[in-house]
């Protein structure tokens, strides 16, 4: 009997698309461990009171990535895509900017000051991007619009947005509460790091605790059919792609704290692919119905190791894509319907054989 | 009603012809950068303040819209064209009509390749020598070094720009230059950062840690430079002491860095090339001829000015001195 749910609890998790995901990332982790051991050295860091090392860098720099599939994830569950998501990163920088300096003029030299205090600057910039990303979720929930026709408007659009707010300019601030957000640390982590576990954390305590994360999912094998079994689709689907327009957001904010600068042009650039990977890495389904917060983490950490990997080890950078497309490709074959039918049906024959029942 | 209206547009057209206004048309490629933006509005400015009437046309990052652009100034019969092109070839066809139009193409910042065969399809080139400028940061690098008196290995980290594009080929083999000509000198890493800042700062964050010693940082744009600088603080050292950094450009951002001790050199890269323009088209009006191919005067900006920057023995400028005049 023991002997049974063992067996049937390690069928599950090979089964588990999150499995493929964490075997990839230390497949991976492993060659680096080969190559170069020193890759896992950490250290702490006196003068910046954290933690140093390249796998503190692969959490700290998935951060945007990250929060970002978070909501890319809960769209994607509703059938949905957001390709804005890396628009509104820019955005969300030109505005944060902007309104810290809006006097350029006056005092054109960066200094350790904002015109406008710190919590107006965060406000206005994830009030903004909510906003744009509730226009998303009208096209899409009202008007029915196709999500990709839908948000590839922001997508267009949002860099001139972005380009309007700052005139063209790429202004640099010294301001030190912003540039705590990106470079600040809390518990010898990165600040990037924490705003991201607490993300994870308020998404998985407002889908899995309580029944919103099975409505997106309902909502995402047939709209039709949850909304006459009584669920307010239209509302569900405007709340996800606020959601994802907000978070964008903060990455916009963790972004542009990062180099203490906005970048209209390159800003966000491709995040929305990145996210959608993160997301099927994690076994999302682009038809909707399902989502999966671990192995969306796990998806974004994957494309971050093997970025940092290349940059460790001086491969040309031109390598990242082939690299990513075939990690990506291996671990989605590997979680294909029709492959793990096959793996299983294997593993099936071979335990049969094992157990001398072939004929069974 | 509609023969007032053709003789309304027949009146406003001889006006048009009758002030005998120089009609001069720029096709600029799109607005990529603050360097892209600088160089547009200084072109723009200087010849609206030259009292000529500007066609402009932004491409928006494509090509085809760079062909249209120019076969509606051939329409419009512009007197003058000046032209940044996109990409490098693929231009045959369209350069070929300019020709035949008579119309002078002055062109600015890049120079296309085509399969004429001789240069006589445009009137002049102006514009940045890439090469030249990754010399000048060797060769800053190299004088700086031994200005302080240090000897043995000089470990340098570059980030390059954009793989393939005009200023990273140029300036890596400029650079290149130097580096072969001083065994003392050597690039312990090189890697793309794409000319931007987020990149330039993760990569740099792995340099930091890939390689042991690090003496020099060469960016091969200031961008990369001025976001590598908050890698470095992170990895607890003092940019601008424990690492030399040098970029390129020479953008506003770079001076205030290098004034705040932060950066130590930028070699420059001016977008500002109004100026010439107008002398070309005032020189041809008068009747001048001008050399095909022109580079406009650029400097090395440093901490402290004096550093040895080429073979005829001019020295770097101190950028304190000159930030009040950068505009972009």
């Amino acid at each position: 009997m023991m002997r049974k749910r063992m067996k049937l609890d390690t069928e599950r998790i090979t089964k588990s698309k999150l499995f493929w995901a964490i075997v990839a990332e230390l497949l991976i982790l492993l060659v680096c461990l080969i190559i170069r051991p020193d890759f896992f050295s950490i250290s702490y860091q006196p003068s910046s009171g954290m933690l140093y090392g390249s796998l503190i860098d692969i959490l700290n720099r998935s951060s945007e990535i990250t929060i970002i599939a978070m909501g890319m994830m809960l769209v994607i569950a509703t059938a949905g895509t957001d390709l804005s998501v890396g628009s509104l990163v820019a955005v969300s920088g030109a505005l944060a900017l902007r309104l810290m300096r809006w006097d350029l003029d006056l005092y054109p030299t960066p200094g350790d000051w904002s015109i406008t205090p710190l919590y107006l600057v965060i406000a206005a910039s994830l009030g903004a991007c909510l906003l744009m990303g509730s226009f998303n979720g009208l096209l899409v929930s009202r008007w029915n619009m196709q999500p990709i026709i839908a948000t590839l408007i922001l997508m267009v659009a949002g860099r001139g947005i972005a380009q309007v707010i700052t005139g063209g300019k790429q202004m640099t601030t010294m301001f030190s509460p912003f540039k705590f957000i990106a470079h600040g640390s809390f518990l010898y982590l990165p600040m990037p790091v924490i705003i991201t576990a607490a993300v994870i954390l308020v998404i998985y305590l407002s889908t899995r605790r309580t029944a919103f994360g099975l409505f997106i999912e309902s909502v995402g094998v047939n709209r039709s059919a949850s909304r006459v079994s009584g669920l307010n689709a239209r509302r569900i689907i405007m709340t996800v792609y606020m959601i994802s327009g907000f978070l964008a957001g903060i990455s916009g904010l963790i972004y542009s704290s990062r180099i203490i600068s906005n970048d209209s042009n390159n800003a966000g650039q491709g995040y929305e692919m990145d996210a959608i990977l993160a997301v099927v890495i994690g076994g999302g389904n682009m038809a909707g119905g399902k989502f999966n917060i671990a192995g969306t983490v796990m998806g974004s950490l994957i494309i971050r190791t093997i970025i940092t990997f290349v940059y460790y080890f001086g491969v040309a950078a031109e390598a990242i894509m082939v690299f990513k497309a075939m990690i990506i490709a291996v671990v989605i074959i590997l979680q294909s319907e029709p492959i793990r039918r096959m793996l299983e049906k294997r593993s099936r024959m071979r335990r049969s054989i094992q157990g001398g029942a072939l004929h069974e | 009603m509609k023969k007032i209206l053709v003789l309304i547009l027949a009146l406003t057209m001889m006006v048009g012809v009758a002030s005998a206004e120089l009609k001069v048309a720029f096709s600029q490629i799109g607005q990529e950068s603050d360097w892209r933006t600088a160089n547009t509005d200084d072109v723009k400015k200087a010849i609206v303040d030259a009292g000529w009437e500007l066609i402009y046309d932004d491409a928006q990052q494509k090509q085809e819209n760079q062909v249209k652009a120019l076969r509606n100034f051939i329409t419009q019969g512009v007197d003058y064209i000046v032209f940044t092109a996109i990409v490098t070839t693929g231009w045959d066809d369209v350069l070929a009509e300019v020709k035949e139009a008579e119309i002078p193409l002055i062109l600015i910042d890049r120079l296309p390749e085509t399969s004429f065969g001789n240069d006589d399809w445009y009137t002049c080139y102006f514009g940045g020598d890439f090469p030249f400028e990754g010399y000048k940061a060797g060769m800053w690098v190299k004088n700086y070094f031994e200005s302080i008196g240090h000897k043995g290995d000089i470990n340098i980290v570059r980030l390059s720009g954009t793989t393939g594009s005009d200023p990273q080929i140029g300036r890596t083999k400029g650079f290149d230059e130097v580096v072969a000509a001083n065994p003392n000198m050597k690039i312990v890493y090189d890697q793309t950062g794409n000319f931007t800042r987020a990149e330039g700062q993760a990569v740099m964050e792995a340099a930091l840690k890939a390689v042991p010693k690090i003496d020099v940082l060469w960016a091969e744009n200031d961008d990369m430079a001025l976001g590598a600088i908050e890698a470095i603080k992170a990895a607890g050292k003092v940019p601008g002491k424990d690492i030399i950094i040098i970029g390129c450009d020479a953008v506003k951002a770079a001076f205030e860095a290098i004034v705040a001790g932060e950066m130590n050199a930028t070699s420059e890269c001016t977008p500002l090339m109004g100026a010439r323009v107008v002398e070309v088209i005032k020189g041809l009006e008068a009747g001048q001829t001008f050399d095909k191919v022109v580079h406009p005067v650029e400097y090395v900006y440093d901490m402290n000015g004096g550093i040895v920057i080429d073979d005829d023995g001019n020295v770097s400028l101190k950028a304190a001195d000159h930030i009040n005049e950068r505009l972009y």
